[in-house]
């Protein structure tokens, strides 16, 4: 009998998962699969797994358990978000959204055959799946609006879409994987860089929220954007962004925070005079984990100890919906605690709009499903290798789970009653 | 693409370096009376590796904050280095054995923390010495006027030290061994003697590692660091545990006219630890054990002594599991030795005349060394035995080596294309070391030493 290796679908968006059989091998042979991609740059990343085949020679990812190799026990899609960059720092990355997917190749080999000699080896079957950033049909626009900078992706189809606006961490670029596939899933995304893009500040000296109330005005103004309110969807230094825009405009009327802050970090921000300063920053709190990697999750303790409350954002002003999502091996910032303070403002000052999920074992990065962990970054301006946090499998439980309940956020409070699902 | 390339550098852009200005503010321009002033000491300057060392900072300014940094080149010229931050105390001091570190490498009261802490430039690097006899490991720490956690520090030094870390004391004698079969280099205290004597067996990385078997050597033992692969004309691959080597060794041992008769003791850690326990079971020559994250049972390849085989419990390279950091995780690879079709390969362990000391790292990634001492101590137990106990320590991991060697995440080894993991967190780790070091020495002079009183 012939081994054969199915997936399907064998092309598809990235936050889809696969059903992937082997049949045809051995009653009870031992196999190990493996993944590879290669992105954008070259850089390339690889997973294995060991199965065995059942008594009618048939490996069925669904249901037989992994018993070695990047994870073990019945993960479908562990093959993808357990892939390895050959350097440990290099993280998964998809620049041109639109017109190409990662090419994932799966392939079979005997369990005998040594992991090092994988590369030189050709494998007994194997196949390539697309995955892809955009759903077909949707449209990418770059926004250069008065000071607006960024992409917005429509969905497909007619009429008009709920608006969502994007904020990445960071310092610099655009990353417009997350806003294109909330595209495709139906809501009008503006990915909105705020430094280091185009002609904006390479290192801004303050956060303006008129800024990001020009985005959000400008989302509402578009033909194609549903309001009255529009959402936010923030990580990190994003969600501090996320978090004061939800509190000074009426018009955000749902934001998910992931692993963010409850108070201003770094530089201070500004609203139409009002100014916020950051919370000082300590940086002889500083751990380094035992493969040397530098972990800052305590380095804001001392002052938050020490600070009085108008150093918290006051959140109990938004009048919106909050999704918190937290990472609780979140080695770059305290998420958890942020969180759970921020709650508890809401709670104290009588506010129940909110929703809090705590992921025990996922880290600072928490993307879209099937997302590889990139466990530390290096810092090129500085000699730092960072590390967010995160065990393989429990991270990626919790991007899955995340996501499901981003979209239903999203859709509960920015659709019509009407037409929302009860 | 430089944009995108840097787009996960949330936070820690150029501007962190201003952040850290309020820190720097009054330390640019030291005044000519302050430099002089700064004291940085570490006593003693010269000891054995395994000595804890007093370091004291003097003539700070009050509650100033600074970074601790220790670093060494190894033989092959690998740098390790460590590193925390401290602030000094009103009176402008600092002392590791009451000041805790606020952050770096460890957090918190850790005199010996900056060497247990020290950590290889390049990936999975092990730091061992080679000669023991000639040379110490020069380690130098540096204190800077800022808290210094880039990789690159181009603050310039306030005060520094160098301490010297010997693996063998004056007087110690080293003795190539080449003599029938046995091959390997025996230490000898000082003095006349006679000494008790110990056999210290390594691991599957093979070759002759001595710094242990000299530091005991150094403590009053008469040590037998003893090769059996990878090692000048031993085989250069480990395919059967041929017991009788092990006993030529030990009688080679108890012939040497300085060693004490008519037993000897045995220190080993992994697949050293399954020969030790097998030496225990089979030679009477062995009448105290010191098994460290071993087996309870043969693994891999047969163990043959006169006509007995042992067979082997077999290993399923399906269970091997990956780390993020790539390293290859063991702890799941190795048979079943509760499994009644393994039971011929389980040491009889009840057959051992002498006493017993299994040293545990609860968070061994390499072996379950927990299960199999427990197995091997359930045993002794269902035979009426007692001459069996455990140290467990909750946190280390499968390298447990003597006090203030640093830990050591993941490291090559022949047999695998990837290195392996070895587990532990840094600072249970270097408490189990420091710990089980102690009892290591209380166990061998309780059952080595005759003549001697207990004390």
């Amino acid at each position: 009998m012939m081994i054969q290796l199915t997936a399907t679908p064998t092309s598809a968006l990235i936050d889809e998962p696969v059903h992937i059989r082997a049949t045809g091998l051995p009653p009870f042979q031992i196999v190990v699969l493996q993944a590879t991609l290669k992105d954008e740059m070259g850089n390339l990343f690889h997973s294995h797994a060991y199965y065995k085949a059942n008594e009618v020679g048939e490996v069925d990812l669904e249901r037989a358990p992994s018993l070695g190799g990047d994870y073990v026990g019945v993960h479908p899609m562990g093959l993808f978000w357990s892939l390895k960059p050959e350097n440990i720092l290099t993280k998964l990355l998809k620049r041109d959204v639109m017109s190409s997917p990662f090419l994932v190749q799966i392939k079979l080999y005997d369990s005998n055959l040594p992991l090092i000699h994988i590369p030189t080896t050709a494998p007994k079957v194997s196949l390539t799946l697309e995955r892809w950033y955009t759903a077909p049909g949707t449209k990418r626009i770059q926004v250069r609006e008065g000071h607006i900078r960024g992409t917005l992706f429509l969905p497909p189809g007619e009429g008009r879409f709920p608006g969502v606006i994007d904020l990445f961490a960071g310092v610099g670029g655009l990353i417009e994987s997350r806003a294109s596939l909330l595209a495709s899933h139906g809501f009008a995304t503006l990915a909105l860089a705020y430094c280091d893009y185009e002609d904006l500040p390479s290192q801004p000296e303050k956060t303006d929220l008129e800024y990001f109330e020009e985005a959000v005005n400008f989302l509402l103004r578009h033909p194609k954007v549903l309001g009255p309110g529009v959402g936010i969807v923030s990580i990190s230094k994003g969600a501090e962004i996320g978090l004061s825009m939800a509190i000074h405009l009426k018009q955000v009327t749902a934001t998910v925070l992931i692993n963010g802050p409850n108070f201003v970090i770094r530089i201070p921000q500004v609203y139409r005079g009002q100014i916020s300063q950051p919370l000082p920053f300590s940086p002889q709190l500083l751990s380094i984990n035992a493969l040397g990697l530098a972990e800052f999750q305590h380095n804001f303790e001392e002052a938050r100890n020490e600070a009085n409350e108008n150093f918290l954002l006051p959140i109990e002003k938004a009048q919106g919906h909050f999704l918190f999502i937290v990472g609780e091996d979140d080695k770059n910032l305290n998420s958890k605690a942020y969180a759970k303070q921020a709650t508890e403002q809401l709670r104290r000052n009588g506010k129940n709009n909110w929703t809090l999920l705590s992921y025990p074992g996922a880290g600072h990065l928490l993307e879209a499903p099937y997302s590889p962990l990139c466990c530390a970054s290096k810092i090129s301006s500085l000699h730092l290798f960072i590390h967010w946090g995160g065990e393989v499998t429990p991270h990626a439980i919790a991007q899955e789970h995340s996501w499901k309940e981003i979209k239903k956020f999203l859709r509960k409070h920015l659709l019509p009653v009407v037409t929302s699902q009860l | 693409m430089q944009a995108l390339s840097r787009s996960f550098s949330w936070d820690f852009s150029l501007q962190l370096k201003s952040l850290l200005s309020p820190y720097r503010a009054g330390n640019t321009t030291p005044s000519l009376s302050q430099l002089p002033m700064v004291q940085l000491t570490a006593t003693p300057a010269s000891a054995l590796a395994d000595e804890p060392v007093h370091i004291r900072v003097t003539g700070l300014r009050p509650l100033q904050m600074v970074t601790l940094m220790a670093s060494l080149k190894d033989e092959k010229g690998n740098v390790f280095w460590s590193r925390a931050f401290y602030k000094a105390n009103e009176v402008g001091e600092l002392d590791l054995m009451q000041t805790p570190a606020f952050g770096g490498d460890y957090v918190g009261v850790h005199p010996m923390g900056l060497f247990w802490s020290l950590k290889p430039k390049k990936a999975f690097q092990r730091l061992l010495k080679k000669d023991v006899m000639n040379s110490p490991f020069w380690i130098t720490l540096n204190l800077y006027d800022s808290v210094c956690f880039e990789d690159v520090i181009t603050d310039q030094v306030m005060a520094s030290q160098v301490v010297q870390r010997w693996f063998s004391g004056p007087g110690l004698q080293r003795v190539q061994i080449r003599e029938g079969r046995v091959r390997g280099a025996l230490f000898l205290p000082p003095g006349e003697g006679p000494f008790p004597g110990v056999i210290d067996l390594f691991g599957g990385r093979g070759g002759l590692v001595e710094f242990r078997a000299s530091l005991l050597a150094a403590r009053g033992f008469a040590v037998l660091a003893l090769a059996y692969f990878a090692y000048e004309d031993l085989p250069s691959d480990l395919l059967e545990i041929d017991l009788e080597y092990f006993e030529e060794a030990a009688n080679l041992l108890l012939a040497h006219p300085k060693v004490q008769t008519p037993g000897i003791g045995v220190i080993s850690v992994s697949k050293g630890a399954e020969i030790g326990l097998a030496m225990a079971c089979f030679l009477k020559q062995v009448v105290a054990t010191i098994w460290i994250n071993g087996t309870n049972a043969i693994f891999e390849f047969p163990l043959r002594y006169k006509d007995m085989v042992i067979t082997p419990i077999p290993t399923f390279v399906e269970r091997m599991q990956l780390d993020i950091s790539g390293a290859m995780r063991l702890r799941h690879y190795k048979g079943d030795p509760w499994d009644e079709l393994n039971q011929q390969s389980v040491l009889p362990i009840e057959k051992a005349l002498g006493s017993i000391l299994f040293i545990v790292g609860e968070n061994d990634e390499c072996m379950n060394s927990k299960e199999y001492a427990e197995q091997a101590l359930h045993q002794l137990r269902s035979h009426g035995r007692n001459n069996g106990r455990m140290l467990l320590y909750p946190g280390a991991g499968h390298l447990i080596e003597p006090p203030y060697s640093p830990l050591c995440y993941a490291s090559p080894n022949k047999n695998f294309s990837l290195p392996l993991l070895w587990g532990g967190d840094p600072a249970a780790h270097a408490a189990a070391q420091e710990h089980s070091w102690g009892e290591i020495l209380k166990f061998f002079r309780q059952h080595l030493t005759q003549t001697r009183s207990k004390l």
